[in-house]
């Protein structure tokens, strides 16, 4: 099993799970990050951190194109520049204030962000119409869960038998299971090195969405038995 | 009529209730009762020597389940909040009545360890807890992918009321909500029900 890389792109969540003007918190090799979208709908993924007090920003809110801190209302823009300190309202805040943002970028229906410092491209996957199904927690290493999805039977149903799945890889992070007119398109998340998250959608015709989630429900429990082993 | 409730602010059974009667819009009275054993003349009410404990006029009720239940059928005219003329739907709301009575009983003895005992709560604890989320997501899940949007029916039910308080709260025991994403869905639409309140460990926002 070789390792995943520390610097690349990982996907962080669904597209469709990030509703603009919410904030959510998740990880990355441990690492805490914030998966924003301002009220423009365009996405942020930063390092879960409020310079003030280190507080997790992921608890704030959105205000417009500002993140606003929970704890005392610290607010940050797009570049995640600090604009408002409400507890001094006519001062503007120096530019060290600032929150580290990741290259991020929305792709195949996920949302990917970069753990290096790059800084621009996105993951080097053609973009084509997919459809969420769901993501999906699983207690193992995620290097486990991308070797084992390269064996574990498609699912079965009247719109593919498992016989005829082929299982592609063409990135780091992204396994395609294909078969006939649609194809599984499964991105993996190392939130640590123990738990990873699976991002499923759907591209082409066919594909039942329920069947595609009991699926990845099969898979997590035969890949979570064995990870215990 | 008259509506008392033996309260804790920091109990999530006690949040269920509150819950509750907050979206039937009920008038009640809430006598606040501190964290730690119950005196004598509380557990004369309620044997077990928990709250939440519920007396309507001369009935006492005591459990976050059965009060929100009883509060559902009783004062709901339309039988909105417990679907209980419908089998189908009354069994599935049972199902998660019993669940947050029991499965997320794990959740519940997690967070109040974590918050108010030297020790941190066990790995075993910690795992029951989460093992119950995970029932929790597959099903919000499913539900979603087939149009639903709540945990029974067409509309939040005691159901939602019920499962609400110990996800909502689960940071408290350190379980992120990172691993559920169908729940942080619902959660975030269980917050614009009317007459929806916070407590101390849910962010008041929005
Ligand atoms: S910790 Fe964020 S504003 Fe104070």
């Amino acid at each position: 099993m070789t390792a995943l890389p520390p610097s690349a792109w990982y996907p962080v969540a669904l597209a469709a799970d990030i509703d603009p003007g919410t904030a959510n918190g998740t990880r990355l090799f441990d690492r805490e990050i914030v998966v924003w979208r301002d009220s423009a709908s365009v996405p942020h993924v930063w390092e879960d951190r409020c310079p003030h007090r280190g507080m997790r920003l992921s608890l704030g809110f959105v205000r417009g194109d500002h993140l606003a801190c929970l704890y005392h209302g610290w607010q940050y823009d797009a570049d995640g520049q600090c604009r408002l300190i409400p507890a001094h309202p006519q001062m503007s805040p120096p530019d060290t204030i600032r929150v580290p943002p990741l290259a991020s970028v929305e792709r195949l229906g996920m949302l990917w962000a970069h753990t290096g410092v790059e800084s621009s491209g996105g993951p080097p996957l053609e973009e084509r119409p997919v459809r969420p199904v769901r993501s999906i927690a699983v207690d193992c290493p995620p290097e486990a869960a991308l070797s084992r999805l390269g064996y574990f039977s498609g699912p079965t149903g009247d719109d593919g038998g498992s016989g005829d799945w082929t299982v592609a890889a063409p990135a780091p992070s992204l396994v395609v299971v294909g078969s006939g007119d649609h194809a599984i398109l499964i991105g993996i998340q190392p939130l640590s090195t123990r738990q990873c998250v699976l991002h499923a959608v759907i591209a082409g015709p066919g594909g039942d969405g329920l069947r595609i989630s009991h699926w990845l429900e099969e898979f997590r429990l035969a890949v979570e038995a064995e990870a215990v082993q | 009529m008259s509506i008392v409730l033996y309260d804790n602010e920091l109990d999530d059974g006690c949040y269920k209730v509150r819950l509750m009667l907050a979206a039937l819009h009920l008038e009640h009275t809430r006598v606040p009762v501190g964290t730690g054993p119950l005196t004598p003349q509380l557990r004369r009410l309620n044997p077990r020597g928990t709250l939440p404990i519920l007396a309507d006029n001369d009935l006492i009720l005591h459990g976050g389940e059965a009060i929100a239940a009883f509060l559902a059928r009783r004062y709901d005219p339309l039988d909105r909040w417990f679907p209980a003329d419908d089998p189908v739907l009354f069994g599935q709301t049972m199902i998660w009545l019993s669940f947050g009575a029991e499965a997320l009983r794990s959740a519940s003895v997690a967070r109040r360890q974590a918050m108010f005992e030297v020790e941190a709560p066990s790995a075993r604890i910690i795992a029951a807890a989460r093992t119950s989320f995970r029932v929790m997501e597959d099903h919000m899940t499913a539900r979603r992918l087939t149009g639903g949007r709540w945990f029974v029916g067409e509309r939040p039910t005691v159901a939602d009321i019920v499962l609400f308080p110990a996800f909502a709260l689960s940071g408290d025991a350190g379980i992120e909500h990172d691993a559920y994403p169908a729940l942080r869905h619902w959660a975030r639409r269980f917050r614009t029900i009317p007459g929806f309140r916070t407590m101390p460990g849910i962010p008041d926002y929005y």
